[in-house]
């Protein structure tokens, strides 16, 4: 919202000091974007009166004028413009000065005095162009006959002014402050200076006579829960122009270009109020109408799909059942609220319009702007919310500037639709709550200042101390409880006069977020194992589902994507987990392992709300391009994991190979993520719990075509485990296990078994066969050899301690002698 | 020359069938193998023939490298349709000293998740729950329980993604507001509710589609607009380790009311101005406010009784001023360099 601060004086007394009126806005209405300074843009640019005029001798499309700006000497100018008249008012820039349309830009033009054609050029005439006030730019802009000679432009087109852009933003829910009158009643307020708006903009009765209705308007409203109020009003015999400057010079400010006196002046009373209107030409509405029968008709209603109009724009706009509009006997002529019909624009040929002051629903508006993509200021006024008390002293108000600045005639009644109207809100405000909510004292006196000079009605009357009963202005569509005018109190009070208080809390512990915990541990142990955390999308492509050789299916889809690589939510981590090991391995670094802590989402995996099912998950990844470990890089990943649950002391899990495994009854993650491991080296990491085995997650081998895929080495490995599973897994206490004050002794054992025969289950068999109440092995592999096709060779170091004694070589013999009868014949 | 190269090429052909690897590798691409040599005698060809005898050359030398290659991949293939043994500590006779062991390589957690726990240190210090956000939520929470109505522009304030299934990606960890004052109600309800959010602007260098935010509510009786400043003074003060200036300035958000902006005085550059100020001496932090009611009571908790605040801060802005990290993109790209300096 652009607030020219000039406009505001005649509404307020509040003093103009630049600094102090930019942080009262800042601190008490709302952030701001930015200021411009107009004087500076208009500096060196003066109003010139044409004494004498040449032909160039050299140049038949130039023209030599010797111009006064009011000083002793004559001013030489040479211009491309060669049809002005001596006595003609120009706009000339003295040299050393800046072009205004091009001030600020990377383009910036300044004036020097040059040479064109032999003659010198002291200077330059403006167009409206480079004077930056309208789109003409091969003619000099000839000024009013009035304009005062050597007075500067700035001056005389009202230019002496800061314009301070406040964010739309931070007014989203204040249609008032999208008005001057708005703004200049706040910083008012902000400044404890009482505000009264203008007496117009209070009146509520029609004190116009409407005389005779000879250009009558028969108005139908078919839908007025969306349409409160729909006035409006013929006036005959308007002289389209030019605006006044003064009206122009507003107009241009606040950002609205001038087009001619009716459009300018229904700009206008927006930017006063907020509330746009808009005018049709009555002639041209009759005579596009089928069935006029000579007659204005009006009908707001919701447009038929596929109902087309023609917009003020020049483009065709193809309507759906969701858009109001505003539509002849027949057809649409405009978008109720969001922009006009070419058909009934007003031109210069103009001589009869109808003036519409409307309000429509706020949501209607937003949801038509939004589908049909068209911004205007009209939208942005009316989806902050604007009063339908206000459509009658707005049309007034421009029905009187109309009849003075356009000649013109009320020619109809005044149409005034207006089924329910609205009631004004009475709001009780506990005093004492007020305070402890915002952390100040205020007095029921000084309450009612603050609401007083913002045009609050305060009810006197009531005897009650604690309480104040007031009724907000009709023009704040933002007040609905007591909470609502706290803010109002705040603001203008002063945040900065609020006292920082810290809370008093029971010290009572919060409770631990386990998740967090876990996921803080797993953090600590792989950083501090060489591996690096990675925090990547969640958004993906199919592309990149089906390289990993998972299902794009399970994805949800994003409607609203940036591209289609990021138009699917990840089905799991891992595949971006690839993705960046690909981009890292194409660097050459190796060997390298990265993991991410995440949430990825599979469709059908709802929970309790029918929301996607979320839960949180680990993914590594380990590479090596390098001639650096051997064998199946499974073991590798599995030596990260149990690095990891060795530390929290995780009871013994189970690995199943994936090509041993039932495939039945999986997760769907699981069940998603299987193909992208290699099924004869990649295992699911399963507990036994009560009665039932719960999967963790899956870890092993890459499957070779996804290795293919993202270019990777071949001796890599991944693995995706289910944290909130493995935090079930958690001993709550690890008790300690006395050690025994007798010495310990080992021996290592080869046993020779079947190549199919399970490490586990031998150093399982050794646990059993050796461990009892007071007897405790630890079992370390040393080496597993395979030469005959059929047998491998285990190498176990076996240590057994005693509580009670020191055991003898011969005793250790003797439990080999029966480990490797049990074993060997396994 | 070039008719010595379609010789050695029919005889290549014809050694790619009857070679093991070993010998293709001793008897081509040797030091003193036959196409190292070729290579060299390039000097003596003919000026208007060089370009192509290189050319054939490179060619052969491709087909010979591209055969070894596909051998080593069919013969890793192999390995890996081998079953192993999935309990074993390590593989069948691996030599000793390339068994899987943890390399000694510089590892780290993440920058932000450095900056998350240390923010989270703080407020768990401070007596605070931490509850952490959704990444797939309904339109309810994201909007409608923080009293935005359908169609209200507000909406327009936060550029959400949708799914073609209805749900919405969050734009904000407020999408956490009305399930914390459920789990944690009755009041006293002191919660952090971290989280990664989403929203729908291209990227550059200082913007990002996905991004981090810690939401933060505080609820229970006289609950005031001194306590909001201070809590979150308190907070801030502990994580840029300096005692800071702070103000509050208004802003609207659909769901607190007063609407704040919380701004504090550069700590950077003591308030003279610096680039991360914008030499404005202030940094505009994060939004914050007292909690509607209507919040409130969509949570449960009667707003006659108590009262309470929420803020929302970015993680990922802090985390780039802190690290001096230039690119918000480097946060998210995975590059290792990048990731081995923290």
């Amino acid at each position: 919202m652009k607030l020219p601060l000039n406009s505001i004086k005649q509404f307020s007394e509040c003093k103009l000091d630049l600094e102090k009126i930019l942080n009262n806005i800042s601190t008490k209405i709302g952030a701001i974007e930015g200021y411009t300074k107009y004087s500076e843009i208009y500096e060196g640019i003066y109003i010139a009166q044409i004494v004498k005029k040449e032909q160039h001798e050299n140049a038949d499309k130039l023209a030599v004028y010797e111009i006064t700006i009011g000083e002793n000497e004559n001013i030489q100018v040479v211009a491309g413009d060669i049809s002005l008249r001596e006595g003609d008012k120009v706009a000339y820039i003295k040299p050393g000065y800046i072009v205004p349309s091009t001030y600020g830009s990377s383009q910036e033009i300044k004036i020097k005095a040059v040479n064109m054609r032999g003659i010198t050029s002291n200077g330059m005439l403006c167009s409206e162009k480079e004077l930056n006030i309208g789109s003409n730019h091969t003619q000099v802009l000839v000024l009013d006959t009035d304009a005062n000679v050597g007075e500067t432009f700035g001056k005389y087109f009202d230019f002496d002014d800061v314009v301070i852009d406040i964010e739309n933003k931070a007014l989203t829910n204040r249609g008032d402050l999208f008005g001057i009158i708005g703004l200049a009643r706040e910083l008012s307020a902000a400044q404890g200076i009482a505000f009264e708006s203008p007496p117009w903009y209070k009146n509520d009765v029609i004190d116009i006579d409407f005389g005779n209705d000879k250009l009558p308007i028969k108005v139908n409203n078919r839908i007025s829960n969306l349409c409160p109020r729909y006035m409006c009003v013929t006036i005959d015999n308007v002289k389209i122009d030019k605006s006044p400057v003064w009206l122009q010079s507003l107009l241009l400010r606040s950002g609205f270009k001038p087009i001619n006196n009716i459009v300018d002046i229904i700009n206008y009373i927006a930017i006063l109020t907020g509330q746009p209107l808009h005018a049709f030409d009555y002639d041209k509405l009759v005579k596009g109408d089928p069935n006029s029968n000579n007659k204005a008709h009006l009908t707001v209603r919701l447009a038929n799909d596929g109902e087309k109009i023609h917009t003020l724009d020049n483009a065709l706009i193809e309507l759906t059942e969701n858009n109001l509009i505003i539509a002849d006997s027949t057809n649409p002529i405009a978008i109720a609220g969001v922009i006009g019909g070419i058909d009934t624009q007003i031109d210069e040929n103009t001589t009869k319009v109808i003036i519409e002051s409307a309000t429509f629903d706020r949501f209607s508006i937003r949801k038509s702007s939004m589908e049909l993509g068209i911004f205007t200021e009209a939208v942005t006024r009316y989806t902050r919310g604007q009063d339908p008390n206000y459509c009658l002293p707005n049309l007034l108000k421009t029905i009187s500037l109309i009849k003075e600045l356009t000649q013109g005639d009320i020619a109809s009644d005044l149409v005034d639709i207006y089924p329910n109207p609205k009631p004004s809100e009475v709001i009780t405000i506990d005093i004492n709550k007020l305070n402890i909510h915002l952390g100040i004292n205020l007095s029921r006196e000084d309450i009612s200042k603050i609401l007083k000079d913002l045009e609050y009605q305060i009810n006197e009357n009531s005897k009650e101390i604690e309480f104040l009963t007031v009724t907000p202005p009709k023009f704040r569509t933002d007040l609905y409880i007591q909470e609502d005018i706290y803010e109002d109190i705040a603001r203008v009070y002063g945040y900065e006069n609020i006292v920082s208080r810290l809370p008093l809390i029971e010290i009572k512990p919060t409770t631990l977020n386990k998740n967090l915990h876990l996921k803080k541990e797993i953090r600590n142990i792989l950083s501090n194992s060489g591996c690096n955390e990675v925090n990547t999308y969640s958004f993906t492509s199919s592309d990149l589902i089906q390289k990993s050789n998972q299902d794009p299916n399970l994805a949800y889809h994003i409607k609203n994507s940036l591209s289609p690589e990021l138009s699917l939510m990840r089905v799991s981590l891992l595949s971006s987990l690839l993705e960046k090991a690909q981009l890292n391995t194409a660097q050459n670094i190796s060997p390298f392992c990265i993991y991410e802590f995440n949430i990825p989402h599979q469709k059908g995996y709802t929970d309790n709300f029918a929301l996607p099912k979320e839960q949180w998950h680990l993914s590594m990844f380990f590479s090596s391009n390098e001639n650096l470990l051997e064998g199946n890089p499974y073991y590798q990943i599995k030596r990260y994991f149990e690095k990891i649950v060795n530390t929290l002391k995780i009871p013994q899990l189970r690995y199943d190979l994936i090509s041993e495994s039932t495939q039945l009854e999986l997760p769907i993650w699981i069940k998603n993520i299987l193909p992208t491991f290699n099924k004869d080296s990649a295992v699911l990491i399963k507990y036994f719990k009560d009665d039932k085995d719960i999967i963790l997650g899956v870890m092993g081998n890459i499957d070779s075509n996804v290795k293919k895929n993202f270019k990777l080495p071949q001796y890599c490995a991944g693995l995706e485990i289910n944290i909130e599973e493995l935090s079930k897994l958690l001993f709550k206490n690890y008790k300690y296990i006395p050690i025994s004050k007798y010495p310990s002794i080992w021996q290592d054992i080869t046993f020779i078994v079947s190549k199919d025969t399970k490490y586990q289950d031998i150093v399982n068999t050794v646990k059993q066969l050796i461990d009892s109440k007071n007897r405790h092995c630890k079992v370390e592999c040393l080496d597993i050899y395979q030469k005959e096709t059929e047998t491998k060779n285990i190498t176990l170091r076996v240590t057994i301690e005693h509580n009670t004694k020191t055991l003898t070589y011969k005793e250790f013999e003797k439990i080999k002698r029966k480990l490797e009868t049990k074993i060997n014949s396994v | 020359m070039i008719k010595e190269l379609e010789k050695i090429s029919l005889e290549i052909e014809k050694d790619l069938k009857d070679l093991d690897i070993p010998q293709l590798k001793k008897k081509y691409l040797s030091k003193d193998g036959t196409l190292q040599k070729l290579f060299k005698n390039i000097k003596d060809v003919k000026p208007n023939q060089k370009a192509e005898y290189g050319k054939t050359l490179n060619t052969l030398k491709v087909i010979i490298e591209e055969k070894i290659n596909d051998s080593q991949r069919e013969k890793s293939e192999v390995e890996d349709n081998k079953k192993i043994d999935s309990t074993a500590p390590f593989d069948i006779n691996s030599s000793k000293e390339k068994r899987p062991h943890i390399l000694d390589l510089k590892g780290s957690s993440h920058p932000l998740m450095q900056e998350l726990d240390k923010m989270l240190d703080i407020f768990q210090r401070m007596g605070f729950n931490i509850l952490e956000s959704r990444q797939i939520d309904d339109d309810f929470h994201m909007f409608e329980s923080l009293n935005f109505p359908k169609g209200h522009p507000a909406r327009d304030m936060y550029d959400t993604f949708w799914t073609e299934e209805g749900f919405v990606l969050p734009a904000h960890t407020s999408t956490m507001q009305n399930r914390a004052l459920r789990r944690f109600g009755p009041p006293p309800i002191r919660v952090v509710l971290p989280g990664r959010c989403f929203r729908n602007e291209a990227t550059d260098a200082s913007h990002e589609h996905t991004f981090y935010q810690i939401e933060g509510i505080y609820v229970d009786k006289g609950v005031s607009m001194g306590h909001m400043q201070a809590v979150i003074k308190e907070y801030l003060s502990q994580y840029l380790e300096t005692e800071l200036e702070v103000k509050m300035q208004p802003a609207y958000f659909p769901f607190t009311e007063p609407d704040i902006e919380f701004v504090i005085g550069c700590p950077f550059c003591k308030k003279v101005g610096c680039c991360v100020c914008g030499y404005t001496g202030w940094i505009e932090l994060m939004g914050c406010g007292m909690i509607h009611p209507n919040v409130l009571s969509s949570g449960g908790i009667d707003p006659q009784e108590y009262s309470g605040f929420a803020w929302g801060v970015g993680l990922d802005r802090l985390t780039l001023i802190r690290k001096g990290i230039k690119d918000i993109r480097k946060l998210r790209d995975g590059d290792i360099n990048f990731l081995r300096q923290f």
